[in-house]
């Protein structure tokens, strides 16, 4: 089982869900994050006031998965995702040792 | 069928308490009929219990205290009882108790009890507020009735004679308290029926109260004594049993001990009462409409009560007289009165006077004028709601220090929805989800508060806004369309409008409350929705928004409603994206702004022309693809070759370059299109000079959406056919260029040094001038180049600015006889004018070393 972690444009939400949908994903955790990486934070100044902007708004999504989905799933994210420009975000895929099923106490492929 | 009451005694044993309340549900008895029945089924199995083991003598007494005691016992409450005993008659206690309590624990009753004597019954209630407050509501239920008369006279002496003051300073205590804690979101989306405003305790608090403090024993004799109107004591009764009904459900519901109105029983509660989907309106909604109107006015009225008390009790003094702020208006102890009742009636202008006043002072309206303003509601008619002087009051209030406060009394009397009818469609309605926190007129009220804030925290910002008493307005009904199903916000611009113009705004204020109420939603979605990178859907949302104040205007609004709605709408992360576009669009606004006014109104109607030839030719062109287009690009060509840009400018989504070139009368014309990026224009000037051609006039533009349209007129300088030309490798030249992998630098060089062998001498430095002007263009910085002209001359020129992080929005470029002069309109790498003296003087420095140097 492998966890992955999306971070995204806030605004690429909808799109990146419907895409998933459509390959069968139906259950993720989503997030609202914030923080800086290539595109960096940045100072605006209007009308003598200053605006700092130190971390940016992205969106995380978190999915668990059988380690075989994960490349079309990645992929998915990825297209659905991208702007082409600088601060589309990232994705991680992360090894999961367990998952439970709280309410039935189900484990591994059963849970996710 | 005739169905015969059930009695106690028809059950055997506490155990059977399931099945008398099952019974009693089928007999549709509810509210206060099943408490008290509840009630007197414990009481008999209690007394039966105490009969039995009880010994003979006066030396014990059972006792119900609180709830229980006043015989309101719901399904799953606390049975709150005390054994009170005689000291002497210690050793045979145990087994008493033993009888009592065992049948209720084997019942599964949560039992609340105490075992004491006089002395310690004395003792707890000296440190325990909750135990003095149960004591009153003490009921005897079986035993001896001298001891229990011994224990409530004591209790009355050393709690109650005396001790009026302490008891209602207890009392706002803990109502104070209780406002804090259950006035949280959790509490306004989940009602406590029991804590919560305008909940038991309220009303319980109300009667405790005016029992201590007046020996007024229930809600009748507060009527009778004045303190309730029939009117209020009738709305009261309603409240109450409704709230009775509502707690009773809700713990049949819940099978347990639970007086909050939790979300996943709010459907089924409304089912159970009886409440339909309709009128795009859920069944739930309609529910928890009518719970938290109740509540309401349970809260408004115990509201009223304790200031009336606080007032008589000496609290505060009553002797001093007020001071006469206008004809019919007085302040008295920092409250605003009507001098007599009966001015009033024959003068309706002082309803809003009153509250004007109130905004004014800083002060609240008295009680007992609240009262009165309730009261005399019926005198609200179409010609107040019309009266020009009434609604600039109302604009004053608007803008007031506090407005909150004073639209709170508003509503809270009543006043605001009589007079402006449309809120009362608002009033009380709830919103089933777990965004909104409050009602849909609270929410409107909340939104105000936050503005209030606003006003101080974004001070910059507010300045920006020229019409304060619209934003107000417009945070104070941008919701009125709402219960009726979907498209709220144009329904509610609509109404907005009709109500200003009722209160008899001006057209441009009409139109900025229409469109502050139609688009309140626009900045959220967008900031969330869209890619703000986006420069073309950037430069759209600019075009709807129009100005500067406008925006402004909008995004306090904007941050204002999603504050004023729950804490899962507004956080740091939104505000952020909210900045973010705020900031893009007052930028561009800003720009946009002052470009205006560099067009006279001729050039507009000119540009207007163009635009609905193009438009007619190119029948297929959206409206909106014309926000692209500056007036001055507009101007600069026929709408035939317009067109032929629009139609190039398709290609573009395939291909990087667009380069066309023709043959025109005396010189070629080359087209080049492609996304503007910086030393674009060094790099086809560079291109041109190493194929030997002579620039004689350019025009340079750049599409709002970021596509570069050059046009350039050229001249061969070697005397080339226009045939002879080698059009297919300067194309070719010209891609790897912009792809930046083609080195104009040394093959330039290259190619002019043995023209560029001669040096430069004194003489042509001094004709060579380069100025910055800042005022020409309000929008732009305006660089002019003098000098004698030479091939390459404009390469030099271009790359330096494009060195220099400046990017050429618009330029003009001109030759007579060997002299050039061209004009650039440019911002720097900021997009901000050059304003700084130092970079000026550094740009000209390497402007005039550019051409005048190699």
């Amino acid at each position: 089982m492998k966890k992955i972690e999306a971070i995204i444009k806030p605004f690429k939400l909808d799109d990146v869900k419907e895409a998933l949908n459509a390959i069968g994903i139906k259950g993720m955790t989503v997030s609202e994050v914030k923080g800086y990486g290539r595109q960096k934070g940045h100072k605006e100044i209007y009308r003598g006031a200053e605006y700092i902007v130190d971390f940016i708004p992205k969106t995380k999504l978190e999915i668990i998965v059988e380690a075989s989905l994960v490349d079309e799933i990645v992929d998915t994210i990825r297209n659905a995702a991208n702007t082409g420009k600088i601060g589309d975000g990232k994705i991680f895929v992360l090894p999961v040792e367990e998952v439970v099923r709280v309410r039935t106490g189900e484990k591994g492929k059963e849970a996710i | 069928m005739v169905q015969t009451a059930i009695e106690p005694q028809d059950f055997t044993g506490l155990r059977a308490r399931r099945q008398a309340l099952d019974a009693y549900w089928k007999q549709s008895i509810s509210g206060y009929a099943l408490v008290r029945k509840h009630s007197d089924f414990i009481d008999h199995h209690l007394a039966d219990s105490f009969e039995k083991s009880a010994p003979p003598g006066e030396g014990f007494a059972l006792v119900a205290l609180g709830g229980y005691g006043r015989q309101e016992l719901y399904p799953f409450s606390d049975i709150d009882l005390m054994l009170f005993y005689d000291p002497a008659q210690k050793d045979e206690l145990s087994p008493l108790v033993d009888a009592i309590l065992y049948p209720l624990w084997d019942a599964g009753l949560e039992v609340g009890h105490g075992v004491r004597t006089l002395e310690e019954c004395m003792v707890d209630a000296s440190e325990d507020f909750f135990f003095r407050v149960a004591m009153l509501d003490a009921r005897l239920i079986a035993g001896s009735s001298a001891l229990f008369s011994r224990l409530t006279e004591m209790y009355k002496t050393a709690y109650i004679e005396g001790k009026r003051q302490e008891f209602l300073d207890d009392m706002l205590e803990q109502r104070a308290k209780r406002e804090t804690q259950y006035s949280r979101h959790t509490y306004l989306l989940e009602p406590h029926i029991k804590e919560s405003c305008g909940g038991f305790r309220d009303i319980q608090s109300m009667v405790w109260t005016a029992q201590v403090v007046f020996g007024l024993k229930d809600l009748n004799s507060l009527h009778e004594a004045g303190l309730l109107s029939q009117e209020e004591l009738k709305k009261f009764e309603e409240a109450q049993d409704y709230l009775v009904r509502i707690r009773n459900r809700l713990h049949y519901l819940s099978g347990r001990k639970n007086d909050q109105l939790f979300f996943e029983h709010q459907e089924e509660m409304a089912e159970a009462f009886g409440f339909k989907n309709e009128n795009n309106m859920l069944a739930v909604e309609r529910f928890m409409r009518e719970v938290y109107g109740h509540m309401q006015t349970v809260s408004v009225t115990t509201g009223l009560f304790f200031e009336h008390v606080l007032e008589v009790s000496g609290s505060e003094e009553s002797s001093k007289a007020g001071k006469m702020l206008e004809p019919g208006i007085e302040i008295r102890h920092a409250r605003i009165h009507l001098s007599g009742s009966e001015s009033i009636r024959s003068q309706p202008k002082l309803f809003m006077r009153l509250f004007y006043q109130a905004a004014k002072t800083g002060c609240p309206l008295h009680f007992r004028t609240r009262k009165t303003i309730t009261a005399n509601l019926d005198l609200v008619d179409d010609k107040l709601r019309n009266s020009r002087r009434t609604a600039k009051l109302f604009q004053a209030i608007l803008v007031s220090a506090e407005p909150f406060r004073v639209l709170e009394e508003m509503l809270d009397t009543g006043f605001l929805p009589s007079y402006i009818p449309e809120f009362s469609m608002v009033a009380s309605l709830a919103q089933h989800d777990v965004y909104h926190v409050f009602t849909v007129d609270r929410h409107l009220l909340q939104t105000i508060a936050e503005l209030q804030k606003l006003r101080q925290e974004e001070s910059t910002i507010f300045a920006v806004v020229d019409m304060p008493h619209i934003l107000f307005l417009a945070g104070l009904l941008h919701d009125v369309g709402k219960g009726f199903g979907h498209g709220h916000a144009d329904r509610g611009a609509d109404l907005a409008r009709q109500i200003g113009e009722r209160i008899g705004l001006e057209t441009d204020e009409l139109d900025t409350l229409d469109f502050l109420v139609r688009n309140h939603l626009f900045l959220s979605d967008t900031a969330l929705r869209r890619d703000l990178e986006d420069e073309e859907f950037i430069l759209r949302c600019a075009g709807l928004v129009n100005t500067t104040e406008k925006l402004a205007t909008l995004y306090l609004l904007t941050i204002a409603d999603a504050r004023a709605t729950g804490p899962t709408v507004w956080n740091e992360w939104k505000g952020a994206l909210l900045l973010e576009l705020y900031l893009k669009l007052a930028l561009l606004l800003d720009r946009n702004d002052l470009s205006g006014h560099e067009q006279t109104r001729g050039a507009e109607l000119g540009a207007q022309w163009i635009r609905e030839k193009v438009f007619e030719l190119l029948p297929d062109a959206k409206e909106k693809d014309f926000d692209l287009f500056s007036d001055d690009y507009l101007l600069s060509f026929p709408p035939e070759v317009i067109v032929q840009h629009i139609v190039h400018a398709k290609k573009l989504e395939k291909q990087d370059v667009l380069f066309s070139h023709e043959q025109s009368q005396d010189s070629w014309s080359i087209l080049v299109m492609t996304k503007d990026r910086p030393g674009l224009l060094a790099g086809i000037f560079g291109i041109l000079a190493l194929h030997n051609l002579k620039v004689l006039a350019a025009k340079i533009f750049t599409w709002a959406d970021g596509t570069a349209v050059d046009t350039i007129e050229v001249s061969s300088t070697i005397s080339e056919t226009y045939d002879g030309q080698d059009w297919e490798t300067m194309e070719n030249e010209l891609n790897l260029v912009i792809k930046q992998r083609f080195g104009l630098q040394h093959r330039l060089s290259q190619k002019l040094a043995p023209v560029r062998s001669k040096p430069q001498g004194v003489q042509q430095r001094l004709a060579a001038k380069v100025t910055i002007d800042n005022q020409a263009s309000e929008l732009y910085s305006v660089i002019e180049v003098f000098s004698k002209d030479r091939i390459g001359i404009l390469y030099d020129i271009t790359k330096t600015l494009s060195d220099f992080g400046i990017s050429v929005y618009r330029a003009r470029i001109g030759s007579k006889a060997d002299q050039v002069v061209d004009v650039f309109y440019v911002l720097d790498y900021d997009g901000k004018k050059i304003e700084s003296p130092a970079f000026k003087n550094e740009l000209q420095q390497g402007l005039l070393y550019a051409v005048t140097n190699e």
